[in-house]
């Protein structure tokens, strides 16, 4: 029973870090909350889907072999949060945060809408992988292939991501530009191209959590990715918002508690499961306004 | 065009040319509600047209007009306005309790019927809205308390496991009626329960607690509609649990069954049969009609209450001899087992719903959904508990 709550707990938990780490990761170079990363997800989902109104689903990319099929996704995920920036952020680059912050809500109505307008608004069935529910004996505990492939990933992606941060000269000019964006840019650290290398890992990350979510339920509907972008918001603002390190450790815990909150939480009081989450969350706050790994530059200089 | 318009109204007014009777629909032509609006609101101009072609209600054409509510409470309210103010004498609201309610108050405030096109929570008539408001579906504490006493009558379930989905009143409904009637059953038992929420990515927890049961249930009561039911569905069978899956009427049809290949031994009530097997030729008339007039066959049972209100709505109108709200609703109030396409209808002055029902039982195996049985409560789900829900 407890190892079984272990692997639910990460499994549940490397989802949201990985959803905080693409939101943190645009925030660290442009201070931006991109709160249309909830549609990104969805965008991702539906991709796998031939565009039609029909009630059936037929799935087009989502039957292509799996390596063909995961690179195709995550380079549209990628390719989605380029253009966006190239189309609705660049532009703004100058604007106040708040304006930034609207203009990334308005992106995320408008993608709403136009998964909307293409594929109706009944949910509609996606089996990819079927197979990987299938639980697999570890020690005591019986554990879907699918939470063991998720903890890997996200193991994977962290590891990939730290490496390419400190090793590669994007990577360089990426933490140069989320400790001082204009320190970096006088520097000869390119804004262009290091916000799009920002905003095509960060869509790339949306499908990833795009294909978990799918492989898990099964289903692509307009409104998934909203609850997910709403924890990894948390996720950043209580890892220390900018803070890559805190949004993914932010991420696990907020999972992790959440399925902990379930596993013990009395019958009665299970239905306010969030509702405890969230009180946690302020407890958190109270104690540690800054977030739990506050970036030097976060704090106030006065 | 607004300005040249009231001049045009006003002498309409003068002459009584034009002595339709008018029907409003203020539903949801655009957003995520439409999907559900759509169905429902085809089956009811079907019946419009069935009834104008056989002379019209009172001598006259039903005539019908239409505005958008984006599935938005907000713009709810200003469709029922409007429609209101372009001569509407009776109101069919979207289905859900909550984004029809602002236009079905509207039409409550000018004394007129509204009609929920497939609520399912009590709130949608006199408990909610006021007097006059009505819906023809069958309430969701009936569909929880049909499948706990046919599961237990048909399928020997005598232990059951019920996991309610947090997201919609209509969830907490199925539950409550199977809670009701499960228990109240000699040697049935509720052997464990569990929540979860309609997007949860992942309800593995919920999934290690149905595991960690000394035995596996007979039946898990499943209170969800989709997109979270279908997710749950199939978690639950990727775990190996291969219980019998119930649940209510929100998730009938096929659309969804890809997200569980091969699922089987998942059993939901319905009025009616989309899947061309109903036992009464009526129904699948209905659906070659649906299917004449869009092309595709009803996607669920979510079209027939459309059908049912209009059928309903007419007789009464008939009956009373106005279009009157308070006149048809008395003659609502005054129908018992009413028959109609999809079974027996009854309103009370207490009740503008169906606390039992005759329903459908269908079963999905192997991924094929197909009607199975039909049952109706041995009682009525009394009112303390459809209150207390």
């Amino acid at each position: 029973m407890s190892l079984q709550l272990v692997f639910d707990a990460l499994s549940l938990g490397g989802i949201y870090a990985i959803a905080a780490l693409g939101i943190a990761l645009i925030f660290g170079v442009m201070k931006l909350v991109n709160f249309a990363h909830g549609q990104f997800i969805a965008f991702a989902v539906f991709a796998l889907i031939v565009p039609s109104a029909n009630a059936v689903a037929t799935l087009g990319i989502g039957a292509l072999p799996a390596p063909l099929l995961i690179t195709l996704v995550l380079a549209i995920g990628a390719g989605l949060a380029v253009l966006a920036e190239r189309l609705v952020f660049r532009p703004l680059r100058d604007a106040s945060p708040v304006s930034l912050m609207v203009a990334s809500f308005a992106l995320g109505v408008m993608l709403q809408n136009l998964l909307l307008v293409t594929y109706g608004g009944r949910p509609k069935a996606v089996s990819l992988w079927a197979g990987l529910g299938a639980p697999v004996p570890v020690l005591t505990a019986q554990v879907p292939l699918l939470q063991l492939i998720v903890i890997g990933a996200v193991a994977a992606i962290l590891a990939g991501l730290a490496l390419m941060l400190k090793r590669t000269r994007i990577g360089l000019e990426m933490r140069a530009a989320a400790e001082d964006f204009g320190m970096a840019r006088l520097l000869g650290v390119k804004a262009n191209v290091v916000i799009s290398g920002a905003f095509a890992l960060s869509g790339a990350l949306a499908a990833v959590v795009a294909l978990v979510l799918v492989a898990q339920t099964g289903v692509a509907d307009v409104r998934m990715g909203g609850q997910i972008m709403l924890v990894a918001f948390i996720a950043t603002v209580v890892g220390g918002m900018g803070s890559l390190p805190g949004a993914v450790a932010a991420g696990l815990l907020i999972g992790a508690a959440s399925a902990l909150l379930q596993a013990f939480l009395p019958p009665e009081a299970r239905p306010f499961r969030d509702a405890f989450l969230y009180g946690l969350v302020i407890l958190v706050l109270l104690a540690r306004p800054q977030g739990l790994f506050a970036p030097a530059g976060a704090k106030p200089r006065v | 065009m607004k300005r040249l318009a009231l001049p045009l109204a006003a002498l309409t007014l003068a002459a009584p040319a034009q002595a339709d009777i008018t029907v409003g629909f203020a539903i949801a032509q655009s957003g995520w509600m439409e999907a559900y609006d759509t169905p429902a609101a085809t089956a009811a101009q079907i019946r419009i047209d069935e009834i104008n072609a056989a002379g019209g209600l009172l001598g006259e054409q039903i005539r019908v007009i239409t505005a958008d509510t984006r599935t938005d409470r907000a713009e709810a309210a200003r469709a029922g306005l409007e429609l209101v103010d372009d001569g509407a004498q009776m109101l069919v609201v979207s289905c859900d309790y909550d984004f029809g309610a602002p236009a079905a108050l509207v039409a409550e405030g000018e004394g007129m019927n509204s009609f929920f096109l497939c609520a399912e929570d009590i709130k949608a008539g006199v408990q909610g809205v006021g007097p006059n408001s009505f819906s023809s579906s069958v309430l969701a504490a009936v569909q929880g308390a049909t499948m706990a006493e046919w599961s237990y009558a048909r399928r020997d379930a005598r232990t059951a496991y019920v996991l309610e989905d947090t997201f919609i009143e209509y969830n907490k409904g199925i539950c409550t009626g199977f809670d009701w009637m499960f228990p109240r059953l000699d040697g049935a038992q509720i052997v464990g329960r569990d929540t979860f929420v309609n997007d949860d990515a992942s309800i593995a927890s919920q999934i290690t607690r149905i595991r960690a049961l000394p035995e596996e249930p007979d039946v898990i009561m499943l209170c969800s509609v989709m997109p979270g039911a279908a997710a749950a569905v199939r978690q639950i069978r990727a775990a190996g649990i291969n219980s019998l899956i119930l649940n209510g009427s929100a998730v009938d049809g096929s659309y969804w069954l890809g997200a569980t290949p091969g699922l089987s031994g998942f059993v939901v009530p319905v009025q009616g049969s989309i899947y061309g097997d109903d036992p009464r030729p009526e129904v699948e008339a209905f659906n070659a009609a649906y299917e004449g007039r869009t092309g595709s066959r009803p996607a669920s049972q979510y079209a027939y209450p459309g059908y049912v209100l209009i059928d309903l709505w007419a007789r009464a109108v008939e009956a009373a001899g106005t279009v009157d709200g308070a006149a048809v609703t008395a003659q609502l109030e005054a129908m018992t087992d009413a028959p109609t396409t999809f079974g027996p209808r009854s309103f009370s002055d207490a009740l503008h719903h169906q606390n039992t029902a005759l329903m459908q039982i269908i079963e999905i195996t192997d991924g094929t959904p197909a009607r199975v049985d039909e049952w109706r409560i041995s009682e009525p789900v009394p009112m303390s508990v459809l209150i207390a829900q």
